[in-house]
């Protein structure tokens, strides 16, 4: 070992300073470091300007901070570990109290954050939080006397300000260290010779032979150990510190390369010669001196923007050429691209379907209901060439289009009426949200602004007030994220939010972006960075707070009451429930009175008790001053959020600037915004250059018409999703919303009007060798949804209730105390149109949970159809059914006294068609026979025959022909 | 009209007569209706009809006891004196989420040696304790996921982040029905688990193989009784959609979609009579009742899921699934073990009496039964007296249906943190079920999405070391 020591030495003397610089020059080639990183401010928070490791700080004087905190001093107490006096008299005089500290005038960018705190006599246990995110947590301030420099922190400024607050135990705040750029900390000045030695020895080393798995520039980080920069070194990665400085004993990297553990052998492929372990030796020995302070970090998987765009669904979206066909079938360009894919599979389009079924199918589609006897004779009626036309015109402004379609958004924005915690709590504003989304369907609400509103409506008022409300509402849509546990401290917001980027890009973008929360995403081109790049926005938003087991109350829902009148709206709100506290207190005094009187006494108390007893609730049931929307707003603090390390939330890494996917033609937040952060998301999401958003639209669309979607994985356009079936449709479907005002509506003509659309469902000959029907060789018929299916009892019974549905009939407020062992559970009947039940999260509604209903828990993107004995069951014998059953038999024999005459109705009003002639025969005779077996059990003959019609009825309630399209 | 019926075969009167016939969807009707008809289709076949088994099989059913939340396996099956002695100090691994370092939680119950194996089982089974001769015990059963959801998922469908057809509907697609008028799928799931319905689904498998849940109560089974009061009514109504139903079909010949929900109403309709006969537990002597702990009258809880368990395995359910907690109320204790005792108390002496009630019937020999959990806890503390969720090994047990009584398979380390020996995955767990039915896990394949998919996936071992 001496020798080569002395050797080292001797070659380390050779070198001149121009050599030396060269060296320098050399080692830092190759990679892109960041600039160093420059003193920006210190500064002393009880006491005059001082300097500390030769950099000047202010003093607390300065006006470069806020802190309205109490200011201690004891220069009595013997710090621990000791330091220079300088900087000892700065740590025991501080601040605590408040624990907030407000740096001001902080010129945008990154910035490396140290905290000096101290303990002057018991162990505190705290945690720190800069701008709002948590980057300590139970930190102990240890025995009298321990003081620590805390940090580095990286941060950027929001609105020019970095904020510092603790929980927890009593803190001291010494002192505050600012860094511009990504600084570590660990001042050490380094001798030339030490700086030579590792440039000419070390650096060259570690760059040759362990960069490639430990560095910033890894490809794939091993051990999370990265050796390119002091202080990732010395902290070493998964098996803990790598350097222990002065100690080469404790140093794994000196076991690592001496091979002296079987299970960790470094450099794996070719130890390290006697020299270079040597070299290692010595310099860990001196204490490890080392310039390079720019702490490192990997970034994980690097996205090749321009690779990664080939992907069939990230490609820029570009209107495709119409595919000529030699054909006259084609009636619109939707129909060539069809026709050109059925051409190559040797298969040929349907015949145009019969009238009824073309109008049972578009009534059906477009509004979730048959169509009506009238309806009906009108389209037979109408022999002009835009019979059809008129009639999805017809449809398309019924107000019955927004409840159908609305209610398809719905499913893919997990609607609930509850918020899905372990007790289920309800929220009963929730309605709001489900009737803009319905309205703004039907007003055709242009699909950008349908995005900006529900993402950011909050920020962006309006030109009425009505306008600004109905944008407020809209954001229910990221308040209607699911809520998690049970429990209050700790409360899992990160959940929360992982629940919202879930969604948002299920929704809008059909990607699943959670694999990222952990991990790089394993197949598509987004990182971690990117997830918490979103994460930042939302953890910049306020969500409401729709009450838990032990926090019952709601709270941080938004007024909907215009500005100017809050002020007084508020205070009169307060005034109404101190009123009935005051009212509250009166029945108790007087409860309390009647349980110690006697007599004449006790009864005249017991009638006051009764009186201030209806009092009190009368003044309950007064409707609120105001009503609230369950809607976010921005938070207090916005600030970029850390990666949460393996999605651990209580282990963070890197503060995120907020950003959009670079491959999705996003970028950074820019550093003038002061808001979450929300509003710039939604023009990412609508940007025209954003290829997903368009797409997944489209298809949505598409799939609602044809029941499968162009790609059938509606919620995934990544590498794990189905491919599209004709591509090139699907691009020119999306062209046509993007470039055309974004209206839906018009999509809808598009694709109604197309031959595709109008095909018969009967399979054509040839059509066996797609048994799927992928390439559309006729229309796929398929059964009607939950929804279709109750609302068509509904209205064949006529009671179909069309009148507003409003809220639900929840339990006042008052009352819940909903808890994990008896959470919120009701089922509320209604005859509105099942769009409107009270949807719960958690404990799911029957009929929905039977027929393949909605998830209220996550994203809906595909419905299933399941085929069970518990559909059946339902039919034969749920109480509704019989009860409809019993209304159609009541409209059919007031509807006609001819035998005939009702047969006939009855077929049309179930099945959209006159009855055939045997099917008239059997259903005959199934009256009679009905008849003569209800004979015995009743009293008047007129009642066996409606029995028997109800009979009937239950019996076409069953048939296949009912609940499927044809 | 030409896909109209030859009606003019058909007379009033002989429809007349076989619409008030008494039996349900009488062939006769229909074959006349359709004996013309050269095009006819031909009865498509049954999909729940029994089905060869790939090698004999030693269990004809399966009971699958699932237990929700994360039982403790140091707690109940895997003794650990170190663990005892250990209390209070630090661990490496196996705190909190399993990857934290927490300080070690000595088990809270004493364990005693059980049957003449002798194998020990904490004071929180004492009844199942003694049934460890028939027991076949697995202390090194893994998982890939420390959350409830995709463990539980997991645990079912082999899949822990997408969703899979259960393992139920594997099986009734791999064997059929022994019963055609109950559902081949029964999930007896008074609450719902975590993962929801997704734990029965048949996902991508034919709906038929989906596993219809059942409640208890007086009517166990949604919309099981009848509503008309008038005898035969029913029976009329569905015979004549029955014969609408047929004719609709005939020129959509092909759509398995429209031919499975006629047969759904036949299965439903059967449903309504042998279901109820399934769930009264009237028809059992005291002594049965009480090997259960049930009183009578009695038709909710663990008791009550497990004695009808068995009566749907005497009446041929291939698959039945009985879901012990719910998502909110299980065995979940961050904050507490303790409470690990009321859970346990729930179960325990019904699930004995299942295991001596199958005995005493000699069904044990064909009827697998099968205790598991999603995941085991964490050797170190969460909360204040509680463990966290631990996928890396846990207990599970086997018993009947061709297993070893009276073993034990696979080791764990000192503090049950790691597997030591014999890992089993729930891969390889689903794969010995499987083998024990009958059916070789990598022959039962579903061709999907261009790819044809596996209980096990790519992988599973068959554990022959247990196989008796």
């Amino acid at each position: 070992m001496k020798p080569l020591f002395r050797a080292t030495r001797h070659n380390m003397q050779q070198l001149t300073a121009s050599v030396l610089l060269l060296v320098l020059l050399l080692a830092r080639g190759g990679f892109a470091a960041d600039p160093d990183p420059e003193f920006f401010r210190g500064i002393n928070l009880n006491g005059p300007a001082v300097m500390i490791d030769g950099q000047e700080w202010v003093g607390s004087d300065s006006k470069l901070y806020v802190c309205s905190d109490k200011a201690f001093e004891n220069q009595q107490v013997k710090l621990v570990p000791e330091t220079d006096d300088g900087r000892a008299r700065m740590i025991r005089s501080s601040r605590w109290g408040g624990n907030r500290i407000e740096l001001t005038d902080i010129p945008a960018g990154r910035y490396s954050l140290f905290l000096y705190v101290w303990e002057d006599n018991n162990s505190e246990t705290y945690s720190v939080a800069v701008n709002g995110v948590q980057v300590l947590t139970g930190y102990q301030s240890g025995i009298t006397g321990h003081w620590e420099k805390l940090g580095p922190w990286e941060v950027s400024p929001s609105d020019k300000r970095i904020i510092i607050t603790s929980r927890g135990g009593a803190a001291n705040f010494s002192g505050l260290e600012l860094w511009k750029g990504s600084y570590d900390g660990l001042s050490q000045p380094i001798s030339t010779d030490d700086l030579a030695f590792f440039e000419k020895r070390i650096r060259p080393l570690l760059i040759n032979r362990c960069y490639e798995c430990h560095s910033a520039e890894a490809k794939e980080l091993q051990g999370e150990l990265l050796v390119d920069s002091r202080a990732t070194l010395r902290r070493g990665g998964v098996t803990g510190p790598a350097v222990v400085p002065g100690d080469p004993q404790k140093s794994l990297l000196m076991e690592a390369v001496r091979y002296e553990n079987a299970d960790m052998q470094m450099p794996p492929d070719e130890q390290l010669s006697e020299i270079e372990i040597a070299d290692l030796e010595h310099w860990v020995s001196i204490g490890a001196p080392d310039p390079r302070s720019t702490i490192t970090k990997h970034t994980g998987k690097q996205i090749n923007i321009a690779e990664a765009r080939k992907f069939w669904s990230l490609t820029p979206l570009v209107a495709p050429a119409v595919p000529k066909t030699d054909s006259a079938w084609p009636r619109t360009d939707i129909d060539h691209f069809v026709l050109a894919r059925l051409n190559e599979h040797q298969l040929q389009p349907s015949a145009q379907a019969d009238r009824r079924t073309l109008l049972r199918r578009v009534t059906y589609d477009l509004t979730g209901l048959p169509p009506t006897l009238d309806e009906i004779a009108d389209f037979l009626a109408d022999s002009s060439a835009n019979a059809f036309e008129n009639v999805v015109d017809r449809l398309l402004a019924s107000p019955r289009y927004g409840e159908r379609w609305g209610r398809h958004w719905l499913d893919v924005v997990r609607y609930a009426d509850t918020a899905g915690d372990n007790s289920d709590y309800p929220i009963p504003q929730m309605h709001r949200y489900r009737d803009w989304v319905i309205d703004a369907f039907n007003r055709d609400l242009p699909f950008d602004e349908f995005v900006r509103d529900q993402l950011a409506g909050d920020l962006r008022g309006g030109s009425t007030e009505a306008e600004r409300q109905q944008r407020i509402i809209a954001t229910g849509y990221l308040a209607n994220s699911r809520r998690f546990g049970s429990r209050v401290d700790d409360y899992p917001w990160h959940l929360t939010i992982e629940d919202t980027i879930d969604n948002l890009g299920k929704c809008f973008l059909g990607l699943s972006l959670s694999c990222a929360r952990c991990h790089d995403h394993k197949f598509d081109p987004f990182t971690t960075r990117d997830y918490y790049g979103l994460y930042g926005i939302f953890s910049s938003t306020k969500y409401p707070w729709p009450g838990i087991e032990l926090d019952k109350r709601q709270r941080d829902f938004v007024p909907l009451v215009a500005p100017d009148q809050l002020k007084a709206m508020t205070e009169a709100q307060e005034k109404q429930g101190k009123q009935q506290e005051k009212l509250d207190k009166d029945v108790k005094r007087l409860k309390d009175a009647v349980k110690t009187a006697k007599g004449d006494e006790k009864s005249s108390l017991e009638n006051e008790l009764k009186a201030a007893e209806r009092k009190a609730a009368d003044h309950r049931r007064q409707p609120a001053v105001f009503e609230t929307a369950y809607a976010v707003s921005d938070a207090g603090a916005k600030a970029d959020a850390a990666v949460q390390i393996k999605g651990d939330p209580a282990k963070t890494g890197d503060i995120i600037r907020r950003h959009f996917p670079a491959v999705l033609a996003g970028g950074e937040l820019p550093d003038s915004v002061t808001e979450s952060g929300r509003r710039e998301l939604a023009e990412w999401i609508v940007s025209k250059d954003n290829p997903l958003t368009a797409r997944v639209l489209a298809n949505r669309i598409w799939a609602h018409h044809f029941g499968t979607g162009i790609v059938s994985t509606a919620n995934d356009f990544g590498q794990q999703g189905r491919r599209p079936t004709h591509p090139e449709l699907l691009d020119h479907l999306a062209v046509q919303l993007r470039d055309h005002g974004w209206s839906i509506k018009a999509l809808h003509r598009r694709i109604l009007l197309s031959a595709v659309y109008q095909q018969s469902g009967m399979a054509a000959s040839g059509a066996e060798t797609d048994p799927s029907n992928q390439w559309l060789s006729r229309f796929p018929r398929r059964r009607l949804d939950a929804e279709a299916i109750r609302d068509t009892l509904l209205a064949v019974g006529g009671n179909l209730d069309l009148s507003p549905a409003g809220a639900h009939p929840f339990p006042d407020q008052n009352t819940w105390d909903f808890t994990q062992h008896k959470p919120f559970k009701a089922v509320y009947e209604t005859d509105h149109r099942t769009v409107f039940l009270m949807t719960p999260r958690i404990q799911r509604h029957p009929f929905q949970a039977v027929f393949d209903g909605a998830d209220p828990s996550t994203s809906t993107g595909v419905r299933m159809t399941t085929t069970t004995p518990l559909q059946a069951l339902y039919l034969l014998n749920d109480p509704f059914v019989n009860a409809q059953s019993v209304l159609v038999a009541d409209r059919i024999l007031k509807h006609a006294d001819d035998h005939q005459a009702r047969l006939q109705f009855v077929f049309e009003l179930l099945l959209g068609r006159p009855a055939a002639d045997d099917e008239a025969v059997a259903a005959t005779d199934f009256l009679h026979s009905a008849e003569q077996l209800l004979t015995p059990s009743r009293e008047s003959s007129s009642d066996h025959t409606s029995a028997a019609w109800a009979a009937l009825v239950r019996s076409l309630f069953r048939l296949n022909e009912f609940v499927y399209i044809d | 009209m030409p896909n109209s019926l030859p009606i003019h075969r058909v007379t009033r009167r002989s429809v007349l007569q076989s619409l008030a016939a008494g039996s349900l969807l009488m062939p006769g009707l229909l074959s006349e209706l359709l004996a013309d008809s050269a095009q006819a289709p031909a009865a498509p076949s049954d999909p729940l009809e029994p089905k060869p088994t790939h090698f004999p099989a030693k269990a004809k059913r399966v009971i699958f006891v699932f237990s929700n939340g994360g039982v403790s396996h140091m707690d109940t099956f895997d003794y650990k004196p170190e663990l005892f002695k250990a209390d209070g100090k630090m661990t490496g691994v196996g705190g909190g989420l399993s990857n934290q370092q927490r300080k070690l939680l000595k088990p809270l119950w004493e364990f005693k040696p059980g049957g003449t194996c002798g194998t020990l089982v904490s004071d929180l089974f004492p009844h199942l304790r003694n049934c460890m001769d028939d027991i076949c015990l697995i202390r090194s059963l893994n998982g890939n996921d420390n959350e409830h959801y995709n463990a539980t998922l997991g645990m079912h469908t082999g899949s822990f982040f997408f969703s899979r057809p259960s393992i139920g509907s594997w099986v009734s697609y791999g064997l059929g029905t022994e019963n055609s008028n109950l559902p081949s799928f029964i999930a007896l799931a008074p609450q719902m688990p975590y993962a929801g319905t997704q734990i029965f689904n048949n996902d991508f498998l034919p709906a038929y193989h989906q596993g219809v849940r059942v409640i208890g109560g007086k009517e166990p089974i949604q919309n099981l009784n009848r509503r008309s009061t008038i005898p035969g009514l029913q029976e009329m109504e569905l015979k004549l959609a029955d014969v609408l139903n047929n004719r609709h079909l005939k020129p959509r010949a092909g759509d398995s979609e429209l031919s499975a929900r006629i047969r759904s109403f036949e299965t439903a309709f059967h449903m309504q009579t042998e279901a109820p006969d399934a769930f009264d537990l009237n028809q059992e002597d005291d002594r049965t009742l009480e090997l259960y702990g049930l009183k009578r009258g009695q038709s909710e809880g663990f008791g009550w899921q497990c004695l009808v368990a068995r009566r749907l395995a005497e009446r041929g359910v291939r698959f039945i699934e009985l879901v012990d907690g719910s998502s909110s109320h299980n065995w979940d204790q961050h904050g507490n073990m303790a409470e690990h005792a009321d859970h346990a108390k729930n179960i325990d002496q019904p699930l004995a009496g299942l295991l001596q009630d199958l005995k005493n019937r000699s069904m044990l020999d064909d009827t697998l039964v099968v205790w598991t959990t999603e995941f085991g806890r964490t050797p170190g503390v969460d909360g204040d007296k509680g463990r966290g969720h631990h996928s890396a090994c846990f207990s599970s047990w086997l018993a009947g249906g061709g297993v070893k009584g009276g073993m034990t398979f696979g080791t764990t380390d000192d503090i049950a943190a790691t597997v030591a020996d014999d890992g089993v995955h729930v891969h390889d767990f689903h794969a010995t079920i499987l083998h024990l039915l009958g059916i070789d896990h990598t022959r039962l394949t579903y061709r999907h999405a261009g790819r044809d998919y596996r209980l096990t996936d790519v992988h599973g071992r068959v554990v022959k070391e247990i196989l008796a």
